[in-house]
């Protein structure tokens, strides 16, 4: 992070090899070149969906890297008189203090709710809400909580942030509930007087004809339940690091100090091809010319357009991995 | 050393070794549970000498299974699925059913998660002895374990989970048995899966694997004729349709499904409660709920539902202009079924179906249309059942519904079995031993009642004996009240003291090795007597007065110390907790103590030391409280007078010694105490008591029936005993305000008295103040009639009638305001004085020695919700005590009638009379009351007569011109006892002999 500290010697030294032809970085990775991802879903058995993402993690000591654990948990909300319907979405960001062993935990408190700040405000945009938060209309829904915590850093923890909470989100089940509610029999009302009263209005102005449930059951105790809708709509992340008039990715601590701006694009792909932004940021001092920037959120697109179906596909990968091939490693140990 | 190993087990296994579900708590919110499974190779078959699986089984499988079914000459052992469990269990438990059994893991969780009771007498057999059921966890090894396919529902896994455990169980089978060379090859039992579900069934049998209903099983039984009665009404249906079963139409509306009716319920627009039916009226009940201040009424049969007595029910309300007034009609369900046929009752389109529904709606209309609103209740129809409340009960079989008597017919007959309770409809039973149950006193349970059935479908349990036989009687009415009557078991009576009759109170001094004088008073040398009824055994209290040189008098009440031999939380102390009370019958007690407890070591004898719990105080002359102590105690009882000896001794002025005297003292004082007691409001009220006369103690044939005789010592005694609770009661709310065990008697809603007022107003003119227990007190002391002394003690009965019943609470559980006692009129009540036969006594003894530092509380009594449910069994078993002695008095008086018939017949007198009070009216007939016998009774008229519903009156035609009849009226009726020529019922029939004889009518 921009805390560590390095010397300008070191800095400087980064900085050229960065802007050198070929390009020259301490890994030997070129310039849009991601270290190792590793992903893993559903590490969490009581969470209602779950994933483990670590960026740079050396695959021999298990040592190293940023580490990421995402976690949604639902909850039942009572919808107040006022509060919107159809579910809510809260994100939390914690940073373990042994990630940051050089900060303050004043300065902790600072980093988290900067990393919760942006998480939120993207996820729970309006544009990305799953349409199946709801329990009962006007009564109870789900709210979704979803806590991401970081236990190392070893830079671009946006980039990895935005990946967990996809790769979290993306392994929720909703669990099915069934709304119960009485419905007086019409043959009581109807049968009780001779007032010819229109009975089956299907006016939109009809108010009366609000539905009583007021509880639910759970239908199948033993299902999961259904994903969540839209998943596939949940946003990845890209940072590009701004050194002159490059930019690099997957900056590592060091390289993240040692150049002065980064660039955050977040999109959303309704389509594999067309991406929505959906939030952007700036971080650090430097000023950006717009037609600079128009360039880096073309040059982003691309970038998170790799992420987006690369990412899908492990996801997919895992999905399969956690059902299917258990189920048939199981039926073949028998 | 064993070496143990942990393998951390990868994640990837998750979906094997990891079951997760989800559970709503009772407050909406939603929980994901996780269950880590572990597999493992060595969950033992449990068959007998099995070479694989481990040998140190306690009671094995036999090696060959049981080789007596006809089916399977090879052997077999029988692997019952979920179902079998919730629908025969009757069948599984009885002694003639012994298969081997192999109990599956899946089946017993799927029985726990269905129903709990169930589970517990599922439990309960795997622990019998007589049965051989072994239980296997299919679930925890390897080759029987199976994981939930995609989009599979619960039950379909786990009948797949209960297949492949019997193939599995197939497999090893004769896996285990590898031919021998040069030995003959014995055939395999095979593991047969027992299941109602034939699409279950068919796949068993397409994966190779035997398979049986419940039916077929048992019909290859060689107890088969027994069993088949046992099968459960449910089990029939499947397999053979009977003949009309497609064509049936529903008799009754179908049941809302229960989250429904919980979600109605929480929002309001439904109301649950229990229902009770009306005994006069079977095609009425009601139920009352906290919404309203009179029970919802139910009117006829679809709108009642199928419930049946005690069933916790949902009721959704009509609106307010369809509500509607009880019916004032008796409405007799053997009259008007008469002519039901039990073989196709229930078929609406046949003739009888039809007649009968005509003579019900005639019944339905005939009443309540003429009816003031204000008599109006708010009325509904049943819309679900929360919980069934079904029970054995106690029936006839109905002669009629039989189709043949021949006691040599074996074949299955549909009969009818009518229940001694007439709160319960009839229930439709099929058995093959029909001719041999008639005449006797049979238990049958209600399995299920269709929307198709008139008639809920039982089963028949056990036969109880010969109607009228009193071994029968007795035992149906314990069981018809629910009287946990059997002898006590042996941790029971472990927790007696080791020296049994021969414990004595210790001498004083070293040699009392376990301490039982430290911290006790010696009062042998108080002059100290009991006064009880003649025959009491368990004397559980005592008393003591003598003058103080100050003038003022000291008054003992000595109680026995049942909590130093009961201990809490041991197993007498369980018993006697779910016991309750000691049920006192006419000719029988059955104990809440080992009688060794409650008639010698417990019992304050005369002569001997015993422990006692004593409350002392002292009191002026005129009977003002100067001080109160409780001590614990040994006294030494002077004499045991019964209630007529101390009177007897009272009242002669040549005795003078110092036991009569302090008689007389404590009867001075108890007529203060009594006169301060009436002035602060409490009430005189009077129950119909009445004393049964037995010939001999072996016989027990009653020859006469007399009213209980009230004396001046029953009232002594009674003053202090109230005097005694009073005191503990502040004594121990003062000391655990949040825990102490007292009684209370809620004020009535005045609304329950309206009627009562309504009749005495328009009959006699009379005014009844219900303000308060004072008022009402007074009101009811100006309530007479001068020609008829008897007149007051029937009003008091009927006010008695529209009060609620005391109760047992805990004092941290309801609002101080509402501690009050209304009948005594006294602010704070509890019961301490017969902690031999109310278990309510007992915590009260222990929270008073606790409060007295004597002994520490024991960590039950801290905590409200223990004390609670303890409080809520003991207030149900008190009920129910009260209920069986009144129902045993009821046995007996008609005996006891009979007696007196025949008696008047030898002699040649025409037959039993007696004076008796209307004390309600109906269009068809009068309800009277008997007050020399205690006994209510229905005269019915088959005509129709002139009802007037606001004036209470009823005209009927006599031998010159009408009468009319109204309530209160003396009446002369002709008693009778016949026997119910259907049912065996032996049933008091009163017929009016004046002003009308009724017999014609």
């Amino acid at each position: 992070m921009a805390s560590t500290s390095i010397s300008k010697a070191e800095k400087s030294y980064i900085q050229a090899g960065l802007l050198a032809n070929p390009p020259r970085r301490a890994d030997g990775r070129s310039l849009h070149d991601f270290r190792v991802i590793s992903l893993e879903t559903g590490f969490a058995p009581l969470s209602n969906g779950s994933a483990h993402l670590s960026i740079g993690r050396n695959p021999h000591n298990g040592s190293g890297g940023t580490d990421i654990m995402a976690s949604v948990k639902l909850e039942v909300e009572s919808i107040e008189e006022d509060a919107s319907d159809g579910g809510r979405i809260v994100c939390n960001v914690s940073c373990s203090p042994s990630a940051y062993p050089h900060l303050t935990s004043g300065a902790l408190d600072d980093l988290q709710y900067d990393l919760t700040t942006v998480l939120h405000q993207t996820l729970s945009h309006p544009s990305l809400h799953p349409k199946n938060l709801s329990i009962i209309p006007r009564k109870k829904s789900w709210l979704l909580n979803l806590d991401l915590l970081v236990t190392a850093d070893a830079g671009n923890i946006y980039d990895a942030l935005f990946m967990a909470a996809r790769a979290a989100l993306w392994d929720t089940k909703v669990p099915r509930t069934r709304s119960v509610e009485y419905k007086s029999p019409k043959s009581l009302s109807s049968a009780s007087g001779d007032m010819d009263v229109d009975q089956d209005t299907t006016s939109g102005f009809d108010t009366r004809k609000v539905a009583h449930a007021t509880d639910f059951e759970l239908p199948d105790y033993w299902d999961e339940g259904e994903i969540l809708e839209g998943r596939e709509r949940w946003p990845v992340a890209i940072t590009l690091n701004l050194v002159k008039t490059i930019h690099f990715l997957d900056a590592t601590l060091q390289e993240e100090a040692s150049c002065a701006s980064r660039l955050l694009v977040v999109h959303s792909y309704e389509s594999p091809t067309s991406p929505t932004v959906q939030s952007m940021r700036m971080l650090g001092s430097e000023e950006l010319s717009i037609l600079h920037l128009k360039n880096l959120i073309k040059e982003a697109e691309s970038h998170t357009n790799t992420m987006f179906s690369s990412l899908t596909a492990k996801l997919e990968d895992e999905d399969f991995r956690r059902n299917q091939k258990a189920r048939e490693r199981f039926g073949k140990r028998r | 050393m064993v070496e143990i190993t942990i393998r951390k087990r990868p994640r990837t296994e998750a979906v094997i070794t990891q079951r997760k579900f989800f559970k709503k708590t009772a407050r909406g919110k939603v929980v994901k549970v996780l269950r880590e499974r572990y597999l493992r190779d060595d969950v033992a078959c449990g068959i007998q000498g099995c070479r694989e699986c481990s040998t140190e089984i306690p009671e094995p499988l036999p090696f060959s299974g049981s080789s007596e079914h006809q089916l399977y000459p090879n052997g077999h052992y029988l692997l019952p699925d979920t179902n079998v469990f919730l629908a025969q269990m009757d069948l599984i438990e009885s002694s003639l059913f012994t298969p081997p059994i192999i109990l599956l893991q899946t089946v017993i969780e799927e029985v726990r998660h269905r129903s709990l009771p169930l589970y517990n007498r599922l439990k309960a057999l795997t622990k019998s002895e007589d049965k051989s059921i072994w239980i296997f966890y299919n679930e925890y090894r390897s080759e029987t374990a199976i994981v939930r396919e995609e989009n599979e529902i619960p039950n379909d896994r786990n009948d797949r989970g209960i297949r492949v455990a019997t193939a599995w169980y197939n497999t090893h089978i004769s896996l285990t048995r590898p031919p021998i060379r040069g030995q003959k090859q014995t055939p395999h039992p095979t593991v047969v899966l027992m299941t109602e579900d034939a699409a279950n069934r068919e796949k068993a049998e397409k994966s190779g694997v035997t398979s049986s209903s419940v039916r077929k099983y048992v019909e290859g039984m060689k107890d088969a004729n027994l069993l088949l009665d046992l099968l459960a009404a449910d089990g029939s249906q499947e397999i053979e349709p009977t003949k009309a079963a497609s064509g049936r139409q529903a008799l009754y509306p179908d049941y809302l499904p229960i989250s429904t009716l919980l979600a109605g319920v929480k929002a309001g627009e439904l109301h649950q409660g229990h229902f009770n039916a009306n005994q006069y009226n079977y095609l009425e009940g009601s139920v009352p709920v906290p919404a309203f201040d009179k029970p919802i009424l139910l009117v006829g049969r679809e709108n009642m539902n199928r419930a049946v007595q005690g069933d916790i029910v949902v009721v959704e309300v009509f609106p307010e202009k369809e509500w509607k007034a009880p019916a004032d009609e008796v409405v007799d369900q053997e009259a008007t079924l008469k002519n039901d046929d039990a073989e196709d009752s229930g078929e609406e389109g046949d003739e009888n179906g039809e007649e009968v529904s005509v003579k019900e709606s005639r019944v339905l209309s005939g009443s309540s249309s003429q009816k003031p609103p204000s008599e109006r209740q708010p009325t509904g129809r049943v819309v679900g059942v929360v919980k069934r409340n079904w029970r054995a009960y106690v029936c006839h079989i109905d002669n009629t519904s039989l189709t043949s008597t021949l006691t040599t017919s074996l074949s299955t007959q549909t009969v009818f079995a009518t229940p001694v309770s007439r709160l319960l409809p009839r229930i439709r039973l099929r058995t093959r031993q029909a001719p041999i149950l008639l005449n006797q006193k049979i238990l049958v349970t209600i399995d299920r009642w269709d929307a198709t059935s008139r008639y809920p479908e039982g089963h028949f349990v056990r036969a109880l004996g010969r109607v009228e036989s009193k071994e029968a009687e007795q035992e149906s009415l314990l069981l018809e009240f629910e009287v946990p009557y059997r002898p006590f078991g042996k941790a029971i009576l472990d927790c007696l003291p080791p020296e049994g009759d021969q414990w004595v109170v210790p001498p004083k001094g070293e040699f009392d090795v376990q301490n039982i004088w430290r911290e006790r008073e010696d009062l042998r040398d108080v002059i100290v007597c009991s006064i009880d009824p003649p025959g009491c055994q368990d004397i559980d209290d005592a008393l003591h007065a003598k003058l103080l040189p100050n003038g003022n008098i000291e008054a003992g009440v000595h109680i026995a110390d049942v909590s130093h031999f009961v201990l809490p939380d041991n197993p007498m102390d369980s018993e006697a907790a779910a016991r309750g009370t000691t049920v006192y019958l006419v000719d029988n007690r059955i104990d809440m103590l080992p009688s060794l407890l409650g008639t010698n070591l417990c019992s304050l004898r005369p002569f001997v030391e015993r422990l006692a719990f004593s409350s002392i105080w002292e009191l002026t002359p005129d009977a003002e409280i100067v001080s109160v102590r409780f001590t614990k105690s040994v006294i030494k009882s002077k004499a045991a007078f019964t209630y007529e000896e101390a009177q007897i001794r009272k009242d002669d002025p040549n005795l003078q010694d110092d036991l009569t005297n302090s008689i007389r003292l404590l009867n001075s004082l108890a007529i203060k105490l009594k006169a301060k007691r009436m002035a602060a409001g409490a009430l005189n009220l009077a129950s119909p008591e009445v004393k049964i006369h037995l010939d001999s103690a072996e016989s027990s044939d009653p020859i006469d029936v007399e009213q209980k005789e009230l004396r001046e010592t029953n009232s002594l005694v009674e003053e202090f005993m109230l005097l005694a609770n009073i005191s503990v009661a502040k004594k121990i709310e003062e000391s655990f305000p949040q825990t102490a065990v007292l009684r209370r008697h809620l004020p009535p809603p005045k609304t329950n008295f309206e009627k009562l007022q309504d009749i005495l107003r328009k009959t006699k003119g009379l005014s009844l103040d219900v303000s308060s227990s004072g008022a009402l007190a007074a009101s009811l002391d100006i309530c007479v009639d001068a020609n008829e002394p008897a007149f007051n003690t029937l009003v008091r009965i009927m006010a008695t009638r529209c009060m609620l019943s005391a109760e047992y609470f805990s004092s941290g559980s309801v609002a101080k305001n509402t501690f009050g006692h209304y009948g005594l009129a006294s602010k704070i009540y509890t019961h301490f004085t017969s902690p031999i036969r109310r278990y309510a006594d007992v915590l009260v003894h222990r929270q008073l020695s606790a409060a007295i530092g004597f002994t520490p509380l024991h960590a039950t009594l801290h905590s409200k919700s223990h004390v609670e449910r303890v409080l809520d069994v003991v207030n149900r078993r008190h009920r129910m005590a009260q209920m069986a002695g009144r129902a045993s008095v009821e046995f007996y008086v008609g005996l006891a009638l009979k007696a007196r018939g025949e008696q008047a017949k030898v002699r040649g007198e025409a037959d039993v009379k007696e004076e008796a009070f209307v004390i309600r009216t109906f269009r068809n007939g009068v309800g009277v009351f008997v007050s020399k016998l205690g006994i209510e009774g229905l005269v019915t008229f088959k005509r129709d007569t002139q009802f007037d519903a606001e004036n209470y009156t009823i005209t009927v035609p006599g031998a010159k011109k009408d009468v009319k009849i109204s309530v209160f009226d003396k009446v002369i009726v002709r008693i009778e006892v016949e026997k119910d020529k259907n049912t065996q019922r032996g049933k008091v029939k009163m017929t009016l002999v004046e002003p009308v004889d009724s017999s014609a009518l």
